[in-house]
């Protein structure tokens, strides 16, 4: 399925639906961070790297005005009056020049990209870093803030069968069974405490190692399971449906968690104040493995879709949104070779598509496009 | 003669506005607990109170959004929010709407006792000002 397809959607026929946009647009408006780099690409196995052949572009550009001009004076000066051999001089004269002067200016400028895409690919790779410490402060802050709730519960049952004591009718029928009942409470909320430390726990091993292959299905549930409470608290109800058995995707859990933590953290801030559903779906896609993080929330209005994608853009207040997350998991998900799409209408929801090639996928497609064997650096960089 | 504080504990932590309202009874006070937003506006609108501790976090109403909606219909009433997570926005936000003071889970009960008498103390000068403006002459 091409990135623009959008067959198989009954009712949206009238949704903006912005496919991905390799380095181009964003290179216009937001510097030389989001140029597009060797090795990207839009899509698992398209064969032609944009970047060489923007590169090639640019080469025969920058060659043409030239000969061109060399070739009309030749005309000119030499055909026309003379019709001397001499006409041969000054052609290969200047295809020499050309190709001396040329290629070294092609070649300064292929390192020149070649150094912007580093750029640009460690500037992501801080910010990641950046937003996957801010993920744990959100964590480890909302965490404090389930426990306190169990804490104080535990406080005041202890602090009641203190009350009892204190009373003195410790033998009497009404006291016996609020002792018993304070105790059980207290059992039932370490029991609570005991879940909401696993989530931390959890995080700290998902972080550890950089896993090759990943469920997608698994490490949804365990990223909702973070967001659990908050959800909760907004009254946004969750729908699951996921594919069973689905092939394992390439990449990093650590990376896919922060994606789909940024896009379930998106959904949940859209419905935040009215409340509504979020629904997670997954299934096989030609292409991979698909994920489909959708809410019904107040939708992304239609001036600010284009711009979304773009470091620092927001919607959010100041205090709410960095304007990060949707730039990062764009940039880990292509990385992998995947896609980030998004469909929205202003006041019904948005849909935000990540598709990620499956580990065995992946590699055939690789070997398909480079028969020597010899895999890419950036085709590496992050899955393996 | 002082008549016992009127006190409505909003929490969706069932078992703790259970406790704490056991609790608190014990000491004296008459004591509501609710577990939402709109449960709390409807018993507002039906019985007056001097003091409302409110949980911050709650689900679909706030509380802060509770405590605005509360102030409208009891100007008077004093509100202590109560919270899980040291917010500073939240505190902020909860002081600029007229809450009297923000404690954090676990809290202390002597602590909440106290607050909720100052709360209370606050609450019967308030009145007697008002009383004395309507009546200047007496």
């Amino acid at each position: 399925m091409t990135p623009g397809d959008g067959a198989d959607r009954g009712p949206g026929a009238a949704v903006r639906r912005l496919p991905p946009r390799p380095g181009r647009r964003a290179a216009r408006g937001r510097g030389a961070s989001s140029w597009a780099a060797p090795g990207r690409r839009g899509r698992a196995g398209a064969a032609p790297q944009p970047s060489r052949l923007l590169q090639r572009t640019m080469l025969a550009l920058l060659l043409t005005p030239p000969a061109c001009l060399v070739l009309f004076a030749l005309a000119v000066v030499f055909w026309g009056p003379h019709r001397s051999a001499a006409f041969f001089i000054p052609l290969v004269t200047a295809l020499v020049l050309s190709t001396v002067l040329g290629w070294p200016l092609a070649a300064r400028l292929r390192r020149q990209l070649t150094a912007l895409a580093r750029q640009r690919d460690a500037f992501y790779e801080e910010l990641l870093r950046l937003s996957k410490a801010a993920s744990l402060g959100e964590v480890a802050s909302s965490i404090a803030h389930d426990l306190n709730n169990p804490l104080a519960i535990m406080r005041e049952e202890a602090g009641w069968i203190q009350d009892l004591m204190k009373g003195g009718d410790l033998q009497g029928a009404y006291t016996q069974v609020e002792i018993t009942n304070a105790l059980q409470q207290i059992d039932i909320q370490i029991e609570r405490s005991r879940e909401i430390t696993q989530r931390l726990l959890q995080w700290g091993r998902d972080s550890a190692p950089q896993t090759q292959s990943v469920d997608v299905n698994l490490l949804l549930n365990k990223t909702l399971y973070l967001l659990e409470s908050e959800l909760q608290t907004a009254g946004v109800h969750v729908v699951k449906e996921l594919a069973p058995g689905l092939a394992p995707v390439r990449g990093g859990a650590p990376e896919l968690r922060q994606v789909f933590l940024n896009l379930m953290k998106n959904a949940l801030d859209a419905m935040k104040d009215r409340g509504g559903t979020m629904t997670l779906v997954t299934r096989a896609d030609p292409d991979g493995v698909r994920i489909e993080i959708k809410d019904t929330g107040e939708g992304v209005p239609a001036a600010a879709l284009e711009h979304i994608f773009e470091p620092f853009y927001t919607t959010k207040p100041a205090s709410e949104g960095t304007g990060l997350g949707l730039p990062i998991s764009r940039w880990i998900v292509e990385k992998l070779g995947g896609r980030v799409e998004v469909e929205s209408r202003e006041g019904a929801g948005a849909s935000f598509q990540v598709t990620l090639p499956t580990q065995q996928a992946s590699d055939v497609d690789t070997a398909a496009r480079r028969p020597d064997g010899v895999v890419g650096a950036a085709d590496r960089s992050l899955g393996g | 003669m002082t008549r016992p504080i009127r006190l409505l504990i909003v929490d969706d932590e069932k078992r703790l506005v259970e406790t704490l309202s056991k609790r608190l009874t014990a000491r004296g006070l008459y004591v509501e607990g609710v577990h939402s937003g709109a449960e709390a506006l409807a018993l507002m609108q039906a019985k007056p109170f001097d003091v409302a501790l409110l949980d911050v976090r709650m689900p679909v109403m706030d509380g802060i959004t509770l405590l605005r909606e509360a102030k409208k219909l009891q100007p008077l009433l004093q509100v202590i929010m109560l919270s899980g997570n040291a917010s500073i926005n939240a505190a902020v936000e909860g002081m600029r709407l007229g809450a009297l003071e923000y404690l954090l889970k676990p809290a202390n009960l002597e602590d909440v006792l106290a607050k909720i008498e100052e709360a209370f103390k606050k609450k019967r000068l308030e009145e007697e000002r008002l009383a004395a403006q309507r009546a200047p002459g007496e």
